[in-house]
């Protein structure tokens, strides 16, 4: 398969990502439309990867990775904290940062 | 249609179209459900493309301990998170969303056809490249090589940031 089919699923899955942080309210489904935007980068470093025939390319997937893992610790701590003082978790309401 | 075609365009629009159960399921477990669906389809594209050290972590990190997390916390916030499907306050904010979505995904469609700077970079040399040290020594064996020869710095910042990661769970975590 050429190179660019690979970046056009992998542009159509970032675009589905963005949408998703758009039109939904729910931050825990925000969150896993942030990992289908980095997951869709990743796609792209892979397919870059194979075709200049150069391990580089993985490296930087493996990093991302560890950023995803990090990132969603750290998110869903924050998200359960704000679930407990406030018992309501529309993205609209969340707009102090004290309280 | 060769194999490789068929799976691709197979792959393609499965993974295509758990991207969109994501966003579109009302139900939260059902969004994470098809994010592991997602997940796991990308991995076989790694499969593919010969990165299959990077498919089996995909699947060991990502479906396995990532989203375990993911459906504890959906599980822990069921009442409030799982069934309610909040009201928009922008009535057109859906439209507007996905004319942006349309522009983005036209750009970089119209970008990826008439761009010409992928197609001038540099190969990798015959004796370093990536097939070579996959069809001599094995594919972690690869991906072990270029991460603790050329990424070394990057590794051990990772274990930094995780560290970070793992203080600032905790201190989130403990009881106020």
């Amino acid at each position: 398969m050429p190179l660019s089919a690979y970046l056009i699923v992998s542009a159509i899955i970032f675009t589905i990502g963005v949408v998703g942080v758009l039109i939904r309210r729910n931050p825990l489904i925000i969150f896993m439309s942030i990992e289908l935007m980095l997951n869709a980068v990743n796609l792209s470093f892979v397919a870059i990867s194979s075709y200049l025939d150069s391990a580089d390319g993985q490296m930087f997937v493996f990093i991302v990775l560890t950023v995803a893992a990090a990132e969603v610790v750290v998110g869903l701590a924050i998200i359960v904290s704000i679930f407990r003082t406030r018992r309501d978790i529309d993205v609209d309401d969340m707009n102090l940062l004290r309280g | 249609m060769t194999g490789v075609q068929i799976s691709f365009f197979v792959l393609a629009v499965a993974a295509v179209a758990s991207a969109l159960g994501v966003i579109i399921f009302k139900n939260a477990v059902h969004c994470a459900l098809s994010l592991i669906l997602t997940l796991l389809f990308l991995a076989l594209f790694y499969l593919q493309l010969g990165a299959a050290f990077i498919a089996i972590v995909q699947v060991l990190i990502y479906a396995g301990a990532i989203m375990v997390l993911f459906l504890f916390v959906v599980t822990m916030l069921a009442s409030e998170a799982a069934d309610t499907e909040l009201p928009d306050r922008i009535p057109w904010q859906r439209w507007v969303a996905g004319i942006l979505g349309l522009t983005l995904v036209g750009t970089l469609s119209y970008l990826l056809f008439t761009g010409t700077a992928i197609d001038s970079g540099p190969k990798a040399t015959a004796a370093n490249s990536l097939s070579h040290v996959v069809n001599t020594q094995g594919n972690t064996e690869a991906f072990g090589q270029a991460l603790f020869h050329g990424f070394v710095y990057p590794f051990e910042v990772t274990s930094l940031l995780i560290i970070v990661a793992v203080l600032g769970a905790m201190v989130l975590g403990r009881k106020a």
